[in-house]
């Protein structure tokens, strides 16, 4: 710590964006060898999106309202949901990718290379898929978005949210790759992940108690999407957004310290 | 030749008890799955006295649960892994041996689903227990007996869709998981009715859709026990599965040698 010197901090973000892109370009690189299989994952997604967004508009065609939000309003949830999850995938698809370096022992090489071992094992390889759905995705969050007639300060406070909701996110993996180094599972505890945020795909004033309650504050999915999405509208408090980031300070905190612990039980074992 | 298939049945049986933890992490996402569309449809349905899409709440949530128990039935599968296989070129393993391909891998489905269905009857009664739903109860036996016949059809249905996605691998190997995600993971599982009814869709959109064999897999069958088809309706219906069912295994069937024919067991 004593070696800390304020003036560093632009470098080293500059040679973590150079070593970022670097990652990124190969990751690139190698999905472009599968251009058929690419296709298909992409089509995949977009079809997922389609069917949802239909399925909404024909429910609530029927229905008005659900769970008294209006179409807009739904949609609204639904696509920050896409927006969260989708930018946590583009940035942290190397963590679908870490159990294979931890049962080999291979983690070892990551370990010794003059990179942070966690930036490495978090953002070693962007999704190009999630790249190109992002732009549109954000099109169409300021289309529905304009049309439920915001003010500045429900803007900025959504922007913000949803970066609240990211750091959220950034919380999960770490903690989803320390627990993978203790137990040697990940995949199944990624796809419970996912299925978790996949519950936030609609506000999450629709599950019942105690549900409600836990994935609001005890598996913080409430404040991943629907916080975000709530005030824009306008229907948040000061005390609900002070507690959704400071909700967020404390799990991202938490899970560097799972991360630190998990690093001391790395055994480097089958290397 | 029963012994040998029972032996498989016992051996992959078995095999899913050989990987606890990942057995239970899946059924606790379908869990967590069921939760979404549960909730969703009790907001809906929050007045007892609300009917939409022809649906009240006693008939939506019972389609609800039948659905996590009908998933155990239909969509749980082994033969996922057929892709893999034929990309690894360790089919060549079961040419060699004195087995039918075909019912190796409808035999470890048939262990799959006994095993996810066993857990999923035990899901649901923790699930109605705690959440305390009203349920349809249908006893109606020449209906029960449609449903039964369009369950067993729809097995057969998802086995032959299942198959025919995994001998991509026949002529692109790198594709075995793209295609499964595409057709698998998001056509079958939207538009066999699993997040959603297909009847709260425009009727020309319900109408195209009756002639796929999507359907077919779960909307249909809960459509007979719910007692929402009737007399004409469930013999068209399991008429049209059954017509699915022939023309997808003879595919199966047609695929299959000409997968063969191409087959160079890459990667022995």
């Amino acid at each position: 710590m004593s070696n800390f010197k304020l003036e560093k901090i632009p470098k080293t973000f500059n040679r973590y964006l150079t070593i970022w892109w670097f990652m990124s370009k190969n990751s690139f690189l190698s999905y472009i060898m599968h251009r058929a299989g690419l296709l298909g994952l992409f089509a995949g997604k977009i079809l997922r999106f389609a069917f949802f967004f239909a399925f909404i508009f024909f429910l609530l065609g029927g229905t008005d309202t659900l769970a008294g939000y209006t179409f807009n309003q739904t949609i609204f949830f639904f696509l920050t949901f896409n927006l969260v999850d989708t930018i946590s995938q583009f940035l942290y698809r190397e963590v679908y990718r870490f159990r294979p370096l931890i049962v080999t022992g291979n983690f070892d090489l990551v370990l010794v290379k003059p990179v942070n071992a966690l930036f490495r094992s978090l953002m070693g390889g962007a999704d190009v898929i999630d790249l190109i759905t992002i732009p549109p995705l954000i099109a169409a969050i300021v289309y529905v978005g304009v049309a439920l007639d915001p003010t500045v300060i429900q803007t900025t406070l959504f922007i913000l949210l949803v970066i609240n909701g990211l750091i959220i996110a950034t919380a999960f993996h770490i903690a989803v790759i320390s627990l993978g180094i203790i137990t040697l599972e990940i995949d199944h505890t990624i796809m419970i992940y996912r299925d978790l945020v996949n519950m936030g795909r609609l506000p999450v004033d629709i599950y019942r108690q105690p549900l409600q309650g836990a994935l609001t504050y005890l598996i913080p999915v409430g404040i991943m999407i629907t916080l975000p999405a709530k005030a824009l509208m306008g229907l948040v408090s000061p005390v609900g957004v002070i507690s959704g980031i400071a909700l967020s300070g404390i799990a991202f905190f938490a899970s560097l310290k799972f991360w630190n612990l998990a690093l001391r039980r790395y055994t480097s074992a089958s290397s | 030749m029963t012994s040998k298939y029972l032996s498989v049945f016992k051996i992959s049986f078995q095999q899913e008890f050989a990987y606890r933890l990942n057995f239970v992490m899946w059924r606790v996402r379908n869990v967590m799955q069921f939760f979404l569309v549960f909730f969703l449809w009790d907001t809906v349905f929050s007045d007892p006295n609300r009917v939409v899409f022809g649906y009240d709440r006693n008939k939506i949530l019972t389609y609800v649960f039948g659905i996590l128990l009908l998933r155990a039935l239909v969509l749980s599968a082994r033969a996922v892994d057929v892709a893999g296989e034929i990309s690894r070129g360790d089919l060549t393993n079961y040419l060699l041996k004195p087995i039918n391909y075909f019912r190796y891998w409808f035999t470890r489905d048939v262990s799959s689903k006994a095993l996810n269905l066993g857990f999923a009857i035990i899901e649901a009664s923790v699930l109605f227990l705690l959440l305390r739903p009203p349920f349809f109860i249908q006893t109606n036996f020449p209906i029960l007996f449609g449903f039964l016949l369009s369950v067993i059809l729809a097995i057969l249905l998802f086995f032959s869709i299942l198959f025919l996605v995994n001998m991509i691998a026949f002529w692109a190997p790198s594709m075995g998981w793209s295609a499964q995600f595409l057709v698998i993971v998001i056509v079958v599982e939207f538009l066999s009715g699993a997040i959603f009814p297909i009847d709260i869709l425009p009727n020309a959109i319900q109408g195209i859709l009756s002639y796929l064999p999507f359907p077919y897999l779960l909307y249909f069958p809960l459509q007979i026990y719910l007692g929402k088809l009737t007399g004409a309706a469930i013999v068209k219906s399991i008429l049209i599965a059954g017509a699915w069912s022939a023309v997808l295994l003879f595919s199966v069937n047609s695929v299959w040698k000409a997968g063969l024919k191409h087959y160079a067991a890459e990667g022995r």
